[in-house]
C-alpha cells in the first residue's frame, strides 16, 4: 500500500472515530450512505449493481476515489438478488425483473391474510426461533423450498446448495473490499455488522406490519414472549461481525410513533431493543441508530442509554432538536434531506450543510450524511457540493 | 424491562451438538475435535438462516 494512501486513510479513521465518539476532530466527517447513486455515478443501472455486487463494489470504490469521503458503506445497494434469486425469495421487487432496470430494488409485504407467519404460530417461534426460520418461515418466503413433511424436490435442495455458496462468497468478498477502499482511496468502511429490532423483524418478515398492530391489539402477550426468544438471536447475530473501530449498523424501521403508539414504543419496542445495546456497549461495541422516518417523540428513552454507546442518524427528524436533546451523550449524523439532494440546487445544498454544521457540529460529535440512503435520484452537482460545503465550513 | 431468556436452541446453533452425538455412538478419537469442527460448521447454517431474515 502506498504510504501516502494509509496516512490518508489512517486520517480519515482517527476523524471518524473521533467523532463518533462524540468528541471534536480535525473537520467534520463526511460519511455518506451511497446506494444506488454510485451506479448513477459510475455509469451502471440499477439492475447491474442490484444483481452483479462486483459491479456495485466498483462503483462505491469509484465514488470513495472522487470524493473526498472519509468512510462508505462498502456496498449500500446491500441486497444482492443474484442470491436471493438463487434462494427463490419472494418478497423483492428486483430491478429488471418485476422493478424497471433503473430503478432500486423494493420489497413486497404480502397482504396480511397471507403473512409468513400466522397468528396462531406463535408458541412455535418462541419456543424455538431458529427452528421456526428453518422449518415454517424460509419454506413460505422461498418459491423453491419444499414444506416439512412434504417431498424433497431438485429445487428445494438447489435453493440450499446455491443459497449457502452464494451468501458465503458475497460476504467474503467484503474483506477483500474493504481493504480495497483502504489502499485505492484511503476510504474507511463505515459500519460492520446488522442489527434489527425484534418488534421491527416481526412487521417486517413474519407478521407484516398490519398483522404485528392487530397483534399487538389482540395477544399482546404472545408478541412480548416473541420480542424476548427472539432477543439472543438478534445480539448474536450483531455481534457476529461486529469491529470495536465502527459501529454495527441499526436499521430502524415501523416501531416508532405514529407507527405504533407511545404505550406500544414504551412496552415492547424499547425493553427489547435497549438491554441489547447496552450488553453490546457493554462489551466494546457501539452502534448506529440509523433512524429511518422521525422517531422525535423517543428521544428521551434513548436518552436512557450510556453516554458515548451509539450514534444517532437523523432522517426526517429535526436535527436541532436532536442536538438539544441527545447531542451531549451522542455523536448525530445526517440532516441533509434527499429531496434537496436530489431536485434541490447545489446552493441550496450549501446552505443546507452550513446550517447543519453551524447548530449541530460546534463542539464535535457531528457526520455530514444525507438524511436517508442515497439512491439514484441525488444529483452528481449536488453531491459535490455537500462534500466540499462541508470542507468548507466543517473545519475546526 | 425484558429479560433474556435461555433458549431450546441457543444462538449460533441450528443442529445442536448434542443430536450429533447422538448419532456418533462411540467415539474412538477426540471427541472435543468432532465437537469443535462439528459447531463451527453448523453456526455457517445459523448465519445463513438468520441473515436470510435479517439482511435479505
Amino acid at each position: 500500500m502506498a504510504k501516502d494512501m494509509e496516512q490518508v486513510y489512517q486520517a480519515r479513521l482517527g476523524r471518524y472515530v473521533t467523532a463518533m465518539r462524540n468528541e471534536k476532530p480535525d473537520m467534520v466527517p463526511i460519511r455518506p450512505f451511497v446506494a444506488e447513486f454510485t451506479a448513477k455515478y459510475a455509469g451502471y443501472t440499477c439492475q447491474e449493481v442490484t444483481h452483479d455486487y462486483e459491479k456495485a463494489f466498483i462503483a462505491a470504490r469509484k465514488c470513495a476515489a472522487d470524493f473526498d469521503w472519509d468512510a462508505v458503506v462498502s456496498n449500500m445497494v446491500y441486497v444482492w438478488t443474484g442470491l436471493t434469486e438463487a434462494i427463490g425469495t419472494k418478497y423483492y421487487g428486483v430491478p429488471g425483473i418485476g422493478v424497471p432496470a433503473d430503478r432500486g430494488f423494493q420489497y413486497l409485504e404480502p397482504a396480511e391474510e397471507k403473512a409468513f407467519m400466522k397468528p396462531e404460530e406463535y408458541d412455535e417461534l418462541i419456543a424455538d426461533p431458529t427452528g421456526f426460520l428453518f422449518n415454517v418461515w424460509l419454506p413460505r418466503t422461498s418459491k423453491y423450498l419444499s414444506k416439512i413433511g412434504k417431498p424433497v424436490t431438485f429445487k428445494n435442495n438447489l435453493s440450499f446448495l446455491k443459497g449457502g455458496m452464494a451468501m458465503l462468497s458475497y460476504f467474503n468478498a467484503f474483506g477483500k473490499q474493504n481493504e480495497l477502499l483502504r489502499k485505492e482511496s484511503g476510504t474507511v468502511s463505515a459500519i460492520s455488522g446488522i442489527f434489527k429490532a425484534p418488534l421491527d423483524i416481526i412487521a417486517d418478515k413474519l407478521r407484516g406490519y398490519l398483522g404485528l398492530l392487530t397483534d399487538l391489539h389482540e395477544r399482546p402477550k404472545k408478541v412480548m414472549a416473541a420480542c424476548e426468544a427472539l432477543m439472543p438471536h438478534l445480539e448474536w447475530v450483531a455481534l457476529s461481525a461486529a469491529d470495536k473501530n465502527v459501529p454495527i449498523g441499526y436499521w430502524m424501521h415501523r416501531g416508532c410513533v405514529p407507527f405504533v403508539n407511545m404505550e406500544h414504543f414504551n412496552n415492547f419496542y424499547w425493553p427489547t431493543v435497549k438491554p441489547i445495546i447496552e450488553s453490546i456497549w457493554s462489551k466494546g461495541y457501539q452502534v448506529l441508530f440509523y433512524a429511518e422516518g422521525n422517531w422525535d417523540a423517543h428521544l428521551q428513552s434513548f436518552a436512557e442509554l450510556p453516554d458515548g454507546c451509539i450514534v444517532y442518524h437523523c432522517d426526517k427528524g429535526d436535527i436541532f432538536r436532536i442536538h438539544k436533546e441527545i447531542g451531549h451523550k451522542f455523536c448525530i449524523s445526517g440532516g441533509i434531506p434527499n429531496f434537496m439532494l436530489g431536485y434541490g440546487t447545489p446552493d441550496e445544498v450549501r446552505a443546507r450543510c452550513k446550517k447543519v454544521i453551524e447548530g449541530v457540529a460546534g463542539d464535535g460529535g457531528y457526520i455530514m450524511d444525507a438524511s436517508a440512503i442515497i439512491q439514484n435520484d441525488a444529483t452528481v452537482e449536488n453531491m459535490r457540493a455537500m462534500t466540499e460545503a462541508t470542507r468548507q465550513y466543517g473545519v475546526y | 424491562m425484558a429479560e433474556k431468556k435461555e433458549v431450546i436452541r441457543k444462538p449460533g446453533v441450528a443442529f445442536p451438538w448434542e443430536g450429533k452425538l447422538k448419532e456418533l455412538g462411540e467415539i474412538k478419537g477426540d471427541a472435543e475435535l468432532i465437537k469443535k469442527i462439528w459447531e463451527d460448521v453448523d453456526a455457517l447454517a445459523y448465519v445463513y438462516i438468520w441473515h436470510c431474515l435479517l439482511s435479505f
